[in-house]
């Protein structure tokens, strides 16, 4: 097609050419073209077809707003091919199409659409009832629109970026450039987002005259030039707001262009204030065929011409309700095109000289008339129009069809920011009445049309905004004030909805194909609501989501309801305003996790490390099964765990003993200097939450104590003893030392003569016992805090080193436990050893309702301090004799041949009567044990149980009660 | 098929007294009201809706179901449920689009694994359908599924459970307020329930925006607001924190996901509407509140998660994010209590992000406790007196916590 060149206007360079592929054949494009435009230029005018009833769809609007032109782009699906710029080597196809866009093979449904009602598959289908599953398969083939295939990967870079900003403003039209100018000037920071490629908005394509001189696309360059140079202003274009968030967090997504080092970047933005400029958008003109391929909206057929060059047709016919529509009538003239009618929905309040060039020009124009049925097959040959009462008809010949009601503000930023919209009678929209503090609006979003009302009230938002981050405007502010007042104000809105027609094939809805008929036959169902109705009819929920039906819709509503105490009511608008892919909101989707100071050499010593909550811990070093090995190397010789995950804490001041007493169920006044105790944290409801080890540190007298929690508890364990000291105006510190320490295990018979080449300490049994605390230092240089606890079962002790000694104690007690053979082991192998000693993991031997008693850890509780209010106390006082409770027991097979029951196994006879918490077979004992959580009545030794596996099939297998510890009774090994 | 059509549920007048009142035209209001006109002969009920009907969870779910649920209390009443689609579609003569698509959970390590392991066999023990599957197995259910060791959780294996699938709730809200209508029940939209007027210690009346109706019977069924109203009106203090969920949708696509596909470890699930949409749904806010706003956080988060376990989504939109209500108790399983200590004031809330699936027969069992009196049995283990006892349910083994401390 030949364009239209040497236009001031242009944002293409023809010269700059790349090929696009599309139906097997490269098509040329400018640099400039987006994918739509360049096939435009190509001749293109039926891009797709609709959801339900495969009607041919074409270009209507150029900024997306509803998915008549999305495409599936090199494997993407629902591309907006108006909006993303067209790429050399690109493939391009049609969605929902059997055979292709023009001739589809289902192109039949849309002579069925009768046959399809509002609500109709609520109404059919379950009919006989077996017809439903097989009505299903063909219900989810016919939706959707485009396909990803499930081995798809995309390609491409997608950045992330958070700037803070003073002010933010969306939209780079003439207000937000003023907006933005004028806060910048005020001395802030400022970021403006224009979805475009390019800043100018409302400006950027028009010739008409600027009433301050110039033309106004002279007058967008002039502006954006400005903005441009200032320095405090940072501009990204083809960046999309898609939501505004509490306290003015602003997110986007900016397409990177042929020259950036990003394909595509998410963008969230702090800002003090927001602006949002982001003008209006065209209600659809309502009547029969209105998204015929030809059909096109007034800026759509404008901008066509304008920035690229291209005829929206051969013959043009215009059916609009605004000035706007007239100039682009007018100037789609001057540029040679021929333009064979205007229908004017307005009988009067034109502008006259609007009026007089049509005249001159001997464009036929007709004052209240309208489009009422567009006709051909399958793209647009000729169009009725009628008198807005539908009283006289006239038909012309036309290819292009340019039709607008009105405009609908793009009030997005304003509704995701949290304004309430109401109905304003004088423009036809939805304004905002109240907004949301330090958010302002600015421009034709405001029903402004007047080229220096829009710059006044940009620069005047903008003033407002830099008076929300704390600048001394007053005095700015009030005469940008009194210069919009003598400005025009908003102008009068076009309140005809549709044209005079019944709406069989009137679509209020084009992603959904849903019709002004379906509307009604909405209503005659009691869906009075337009937010029922939207749901009813699927109206708004497709791709474009409100994009196209958004205005109309309530408005068509209220008018049919016809009752005066009906206003019309908008429907909710949500986040993405434009729908970002999954790709750009992942984003780099960096991964946060932890690694403990010794994860090298556990990963190089061949564990097998595994994502556990936040932490990154080694399973398993050996291959043995069950890690076999492992396990027995700690029971007759000695090991290594890394056991850095652990919480850690220090507590100190005056009043941290009170802190530890409430929230611990022991006593932790009795605790003796230089001491450690193990001790439990329980829930309101006396359930176990915690266990961990606590030390008095320092001397007697001083209030300072280090303590434990278990792995992955750290940040709750803090939250927990702030809420639960809260009211009290308690005097201490809480400090979290989990990534500052790091913990070695040494655990086995060994242990002690590994210990004692390296420590500067006597460690000998009776100078540190079992349960004893000891601080030292290993080699004289690493200061370790030393503990005997039994975790495993056996002589152990657990080093707390700060992190940054961490390897090098490893290493050192790797060293001097070589000549012993001491071995790495995981959790895999922690997880057998502390079962055969009957120790509980939390919420693996405990779930969220086992109370301390129940897992019989009531010696942990002291009752006699009840001046501490401790949590949970009340609770296990009540349940100390409640029956029916789950408890915990110790048990082996009843069949010394049957293997251990798999973890997880329901204990049942007619009912479920607990299940199997661990079960593993232990290499100590010779014989599968487990513990378990049973109802009380089955406690007693040489209850049989009765185990019911997944996969079983009624053959269950059996277990007997017997006592725990498993190993070692009478803990002589821990004591060694 | 297509005669004229009548409004599916008529405008009613106002009456100024009513044998059960209901609060709340959600699934929960709309499904007690039609069982007690079906199964009761109840007839006289007003269900009072502040918005209108859906307006709250029920239209703002993403309509899952199951019955694989931890413990016995609970898998009977969800197995029901699951029963009752088909029934009621044909009784409603409305279709519910019950999708019997089952539900895959992803394990990322040996601890979900046993947990679903406890989960699978109670399931098998009531006759549920249940399985534990291997990553091959989850990939031949879910081809987009990555089983490598490249994401973050690398899948582990997985519970598959044919049974459950989706059901397109605004389906269920008309469909019931249909047969609700139908037998007589008035709905009453855009209604504000005020107060309850009790005397004795037993109610009286229902204050409402549009006067005082009197009656002997209220349920309160308003979901999410359900504890606020009932400590507003009886000064009743129920276990809940209410917390705002969210979910979202991307654009339609053609079939790519033939199951439900969740895992707990990401927070994460994902499934295809009938409309081609993948349906996908967060974890709630981090804290209480009553606001309903997304977050930019939680979309990002989405993302993320979901194109872990499913790549190709990568190439896929995003299209609409809302955000809706869960009332949590301190076990997630919900309050289904009467009579007490209040004659003649009913409660059924605390269903969290779980109340769609149920709705029904909760309906069919708080109708039968309102007509007769008495808790049925398979409600008793739900009663609110668990609390005051600190015997907490089992239907999650992990502690949860959603009070301000959380
Ligand atoms: C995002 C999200 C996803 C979910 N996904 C699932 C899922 O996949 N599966 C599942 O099973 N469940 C899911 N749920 C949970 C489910 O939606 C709810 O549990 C269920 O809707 C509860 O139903 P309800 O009838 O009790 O309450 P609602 O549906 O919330 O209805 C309560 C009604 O009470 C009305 N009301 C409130 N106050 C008053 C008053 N004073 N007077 C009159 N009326 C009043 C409200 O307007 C509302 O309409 C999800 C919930 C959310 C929010």
């Amino acid at each position: 097609m030949n364009r239209l060149t040497h236009l001031p206007t242009l944002r293409i360079r023809p010269e700059s050419r790349r090929d696009i592929h599309y139906r097997g054949k490269a098509h040329p494009a400018a640099a400039g073209d987006t994918i739509a435009t360049a096939l435009y230029a190509n001749g293109v005018r039926i891009f797709g077809r609709s959801l339900k009833y495969h009607r041919p769809r074409g270009l209507y609007s150029l900024d997306g707003e509803c998915g008549n032109t999305t495409m599936a782009v090199d494997g993407v699906p629902n591309v907006r091919t108006e909006t993303v710029p067209a790429r050399a080597g690109m493939t391009v196809k049609a969605q929902n199409v059997v055979g292709s866009a023009e001739r589809d093979l289902l192109g039949f449904m849309d002579a069925l659409s009768f046959a399809m009602p509002a609500g109709f598959y609520y109404k059919t289908m379950h009919k006989p009832a077996p017809v439903w599953p097989l009505a299903i398969n063909r219900i989810r083939k016919q939706a959707g629109l485009g396909a990803i295939a499930p081995d798809f990967e995309i390609t491409g870079v997608f950045d992330e970026l958070y700037p803070r900003a003073d002010v933010c403003v969306v939209g780079g039209g003439p207000a937000g450039m003023c907006a933005a100018l004028a806060a910048a000037e005020a001395g802030l920071r400022v970021i403006l987002l224009e979805a475009r490629p390019w800043m100018g908005g409302f400006f950027d394509y028009r010739a008409a005259a600027h009433p301050g001189g110039g033309l106004l696309h002279e007058r967008a360059r002039e502006l954006a030039d400005q903005v441009e140079k200032a320095p405090t202003i940072r501009v990204f274009t083809s960046a999309a707001m898609t939501g505004a968030y509490h306290d003015n967090l602003i997110t986007a997504v900016q397409q990177g262009g042929d020259d950036d080092p990003f394909d595509s970047r998410y963008l969230q933005i702090r800002a003090g204030a927001m602006v949002a400029a982001t003008g209006c958008i065209e209600r659809p003109l309502l009547f029969e065929n209105n998204e015929k391929p030809g059909v096109m909206q007034v800026g759509c057929a404008h901008r066509l011409a304008r920035t690229w060059g291209l005829m929206p047709g051969e013959k043009i016919a215009f059916s609009v309700g605004h000035d706007l529509g007239l100039e682009a009538a007018l100037d789609l003239a001057e540029l040679g095109g021929r333009v064979v009618c205007v229908a004017d929905i307005r009988e009067d309040g034109q502008d006259p000289a609007l009026a007089a060039a049509l005249a001159e020009r001997r464009i036929p124009y007709f004052k209240g008339w309208v489009a009422t049925e567009a006709q051909g097959r399958p793209t647009l040959g000729r169009a009725v129009f009628s008198t807005i009462t539908g009283t006289v008809q006239k038909e012309f010949s036309c290819d292009a069809l340019v039709a607008s009601a009105g405009f609908t503000p793009v009030t997005g930023p304003l509704n995701t920011a949290g304004a309430k919209l109401a109905y304003d009678n004088h423009t036809g929209f939805f304004l905002p009445t109240d907004l949301p503090p330090k958010t302002h609006a600015a421009g034709r979003i405001m029903g402004l049309q007047d080229p220096l009302s829009l710059e006044t009230s940009g620069r005047l938002a903008g003033l407002r905004a830099a008076a929300d981050c704390g600048k001394r405007v007053d005095d700015a502010v009030r005469d940008a004030e009194a210069a919009l007042a003598s400005q025009p104000g908003p102008e009068r809105g076009c309140k005809l909805v549709t044209a005079p027609v019944k709406g069989k094939k009137t679509f209020i809805c084009f992603d959904e194909d849903t019709t002004l008929k379906n509307v009604k036959q909405a209503m005659a169902q009691g869906f009075d609501v337009p937010e029922l109705i939207k749901r009813f009819t699927a109206a708004g929920t497709g791709p474009g989501q409100g994009g196209i039906p958004g205005h109309n819709l309530p408005l068509f509503v209220a008018q049919t309801q016809a009752s005066p105490d009906k206003h019309p009511r908008p429907t909710t608008v949500r986040a993405p305003l434009v729908p970002p892919l999954l790709a750009e909101y992942a984003g780099t989707n960096h991964d946060m996790s932890k690694r403990t100071p010794v994860h090298e050499s556990q990963a190089a010593a061949g564990g097998k490390m595994e994502r556990i909550a936040v932490w990154n811990r080694a399973r398993v070093f050996s291959k043995s099964k069950g890690a076999k090995a492992e396990i027995e190397n700690v029971r007759t010789n000695v090991g290594m765990l890394d056991a850095s995950t652990l919480g850690k804490f220090r507590i100190f001041g005056p009043d941290a003993v009170k802190a530890l007493q409430r929230v611990y169920a022991g006593d932790m006044t009795k605790i003796p200097s230089k001491r450690m105790k193990y001790a439990a944290m329980c829930n309101d409801d006396g359930c176990l939450l915690d266990d961990g080890v606590i030390v008095k540190q320092g001397d007697a007298g001083a209030n300072d104590f280090y303590f434990t929690a278990s792995t992955g508890r750290a940040g709750q364990t803090v939250e927990w003893i702030r809420y639960h000291a809260k009211y009290e105006n308690w005097d201490f510190h809480l400090v979290n030392l989990t990534d500052a320490y790091g913990v070695i295990n040494l655990a086995g018979p060994n242990a002690r003569k590994v210990l004692e080449k390296v420590a500067d300490a006597d460690v000998s049994n009776d100078a540190f016992p079992f349960m004893g605390y000891r601080e030292f230092t290993v080699n004289q240089t690493i200061p370790v805090r030393a503990m005997r606890l039994g975790f495993v079962g056996e002589l152990s002790y657990e080093f707390h080193v700060p992190s940054s000694w961490m390897q090098a104690l490893w290493d050192v007690l790797a060293e001097a436990g070589a000549e012993f053979g001491i071995q790495n082991f995981g959790l895999e192998a922690q997880n057998t050893l502390r079962m055969e000693k009957g120790h509980v993991i939390i919420g693996s031997e405990s779930e969220q309702r086992t109370n301390l008693l129940d897992l019989g850890l009531g010696f942990l509780w002291d009752r006699n301090k009840p001046e501490a209010k401790t949590v949970g106390a009340v609770a296990l006082r009540q349940a100390e004799h409640q029956k029916g409770r789950l408890k915990l027991v110790g048990f082996r097979m009843a069949e010394p041949a049957d293997r251990a029951p798999k973890d997880g196994s329901p204990i049942v006879d007619d009912r479920i009567r607990g299940y199997v918490c661990t079960a593993r077979y232990s290499h100590a004992l010779d014989m599968p044990v487990g513990m378990a959580l049973v109802e009380d009545e089955l406690t007693p030794e040489g209850t049989r149980l009765s185990i019911f596996e997944d996969g079983c099939e009624g053959n269950l297998i059996h277990g007997e009660i017997v006592s725990m510890p498993f190993y070692d009774p009478d803990g002589k090994r821990m004591r060694m | 098929m297509f005669g004229k059509s009548k409004r599916l549920w008529p405008r009613a007048p106002m009456k100024t007294a009513y044998d059960a009142v209901i609060i709340g035209g959600g699934l929960h209001g709309l499904a007690t009201a039609y069982f007690l006109a079906r199964d009761h002969g109840i007839t006289d009920v007003a269900v009072i809706e502040k918005n209108y009907i859906g307006f709250g969870g029920a239209g703002r779910n993403t309509a899952i179901v199951r019955a694989n649920q931890r413990t016995q209390e609970n898998v009977p009443l969800y197995k029901e449920a699951l029963d009752l689609w088909p029934v009621l579609t044909k009784e409603l003569d409305f279709n519910l689009m019950f999708y019997n698509c089952g539900n895959l959970n992803l394990a990322h390590g040996e601890a979900t694994l046993k947990a679903m392991r406890l989960n699978v066999a109670t399931a098998q023990f009531h006759g549920v359908k249940s399985q534990l599957v291997d990553p091959k197995e989850c990939k031949e259910l879910v081809p987009a599924l990555d089983i490598s060791d490249r994401p973050r959780y690398p899948v582990f294996g997985g519970m598959y459970h044919p049974p459950g699938g989706i059901v397109r709730h605004d389906a269920v809200v008309w469909g019931l307020a249909k047969g609700a209508a139908k037998r007589g029940v008035h709905i009453h939209q855009g209604t504000e329930v005020a107060g309850i007027g009790t005397s004795q210690g037993k109610v009286v009346s229902v204050e409402t925006d549009r006067g005082k109706i009197h009656t002997p019977r209220v349920l309160n069924a308003a979901g999410g607001y359900a504890a606020a109203l009932s400590h507003a009106f009886l000064r009743q203090r129920l276990p809940i924190s209410v917390l705002t969920i969210q979910a979202m949708v991307t654009q339609p696509l053609k079939p790519l996901l033939d199951h439900v596909v969740s895992s707990g470890t990401y927070h994460c699930y994902g499934n295809q509407t009938l409309k081609g949409e993948i349906a996908t749904g967060a974890h709630m806010d981090p804290w209480p509140n009553y606001t309903t706003d997304t977050t930019a956080y939680y979309i990002k988060h989405q993302a993320e998660a979901l194109t872990e376990m499913l790549p190709c989504l990568k190439g896929v939109k995003f299209m609409r994010h809302w955000a809706g209500l869960a009332d949590m108790t301190p076990d997630m399983a919900p309050i289904m209590d009467g009579n007490d200590p209040i004659e003649g004031y009913y409660v059924d809330c605390g269903w969290g992000y779980f109340g769609f699936k149920s709705s029904t027969v909760t309906g069919k069992y708080m109708a039968q406790f309102m007509a007769k009196g008495e808790c049925p049995d398979i409600l008793k283990p739900f009663q609110l007196k668990r609390f005051q006892e600190h015997r907490l349910m089992g239907e999650t083994a992990a502690l949860v916590n959603y009070s301000p401390d959380n």
